[in-house]
């Protein structure tokens, strides 16, 4: 076995190993397909409490079944678990999930805003953009733990 | 944190395995971290073994379907050795560039060698 004592190219050799970890953390189109139906079940419920008088949790239980599914399909497929560190990790990603959360927001109130206003057409368009919007914040995160990962953030 | 060499993590196998479950991963499995490492099952089933003898990794097995998966994770100890041992190797690597600059910066460069004489006959003349 070689030796490193003397050898620092060893740290360029950990940084390309884990460029290559860093590359499984790639999201595979079946995971983005998946994040796509799921935020739109949640975008969808302005229209269902409106006009088929759904309540908003069995929308919200389809919406979290289908993320832990695709959680789990994620792991096993990269063979990297996660977990929840705390709300800093990854740090490139923190801005990322602030977005998340005021274009969910956003998007439910104008979507309420334009259904009361008989403007249904309006309010799906913006849930298709508020879906796009959500599915590239989601690439962005992964981006962002693909940095960490590279760089050994958490080391 | 101390930058400290760990003779345990030393080897360089070791050392890429203890690297990648390092970098941020909660667990890595088997095949995720003998691709990453570029080594064989065998030589990942040895040194894995190594290092969980000494408390540095927490192996947990387990199975999808009939596939066995045999994920990994640093332990604290292990996360603190490998914190130490990578930061006594980022230290001896600035210290190995460092020297590299040093010998390029003493080391005349080919255009040198003509300086003196294209400078030195005019002040020779002129006196």
């Amino acid at each position: 076995m070689r030796d490193v004592a003397r050898d620092p190219a060893a740290l360029e050799l950990l940084r390309v190993q884990r460029s290559r970890l860093a590359d499984r953390m790639r999201p595979r189109w079946w995971y983005l397909t998946g994040v796509a139906i799921m935020y739109a079940l949640v975008f969808a419920v302005p229209f269902t409490s409106q006009f088929l008088g759904v309540s908003i949790w069995p929308i919200f239980a389809a919406a979290s079944a289908v993320a832990c599914l695709l959680q789990w399909g994620m792991t096993r497929a990269t063979g990297i678990k996660m977990g929840f560190r705390n709300l800093r990790y990854p740090a490139a990603g923190r801005p990322t999930r602030i977005a998340v959360v005021v274009v969910s927001l956003a998007a439910i109130a104008t979507e309420h805003f334009l259904i009361d206003r008989g403007l249904p057409a309006a309010a799906i368009v913006v849930a298709a953009l508020a879906v796009a919007a959500e599915v590239a914040l989601l690439q962005a995160a992964l981006r962002g733990i693909r940095q960490e990962l590279r760089a050994g953030g958490a080391a | 944190m101390t930058a400290r060499p760990d003779p345990l993590i030393h080897p360089i196998t070791r050392l890429s395995i203890c690297g990648l479950l390092a970098a941020g991963a909660d667990w890595v499995e088997f095949a995720a971290l003998r691709d990453a490492a570029g080594i064989s099952d065998s030589v990942l089933s040895k040194q894995s073994r190594v290092l969980e003898d000494a408390g540095y990794v927490e192996v947990r097995k387990g199975a999808v379907g009939r596939r066995p998966r045999t994920w990994f994770r640093l332990t604290a100890e292990g996360r603190q050795a490998v914190q130490g041992h990578l930061a006594w190797l980022a230290q001896l690597e600035e210290a190995v560039s460092a020297s590299t600059w040093d010998a390029q910066q003493a080391r005349p460069l080919p255009g040198d060698r003509d300086q003196p004489r294209r400078v030195l006959p005019p002040l020779l003349g002129s006196s």
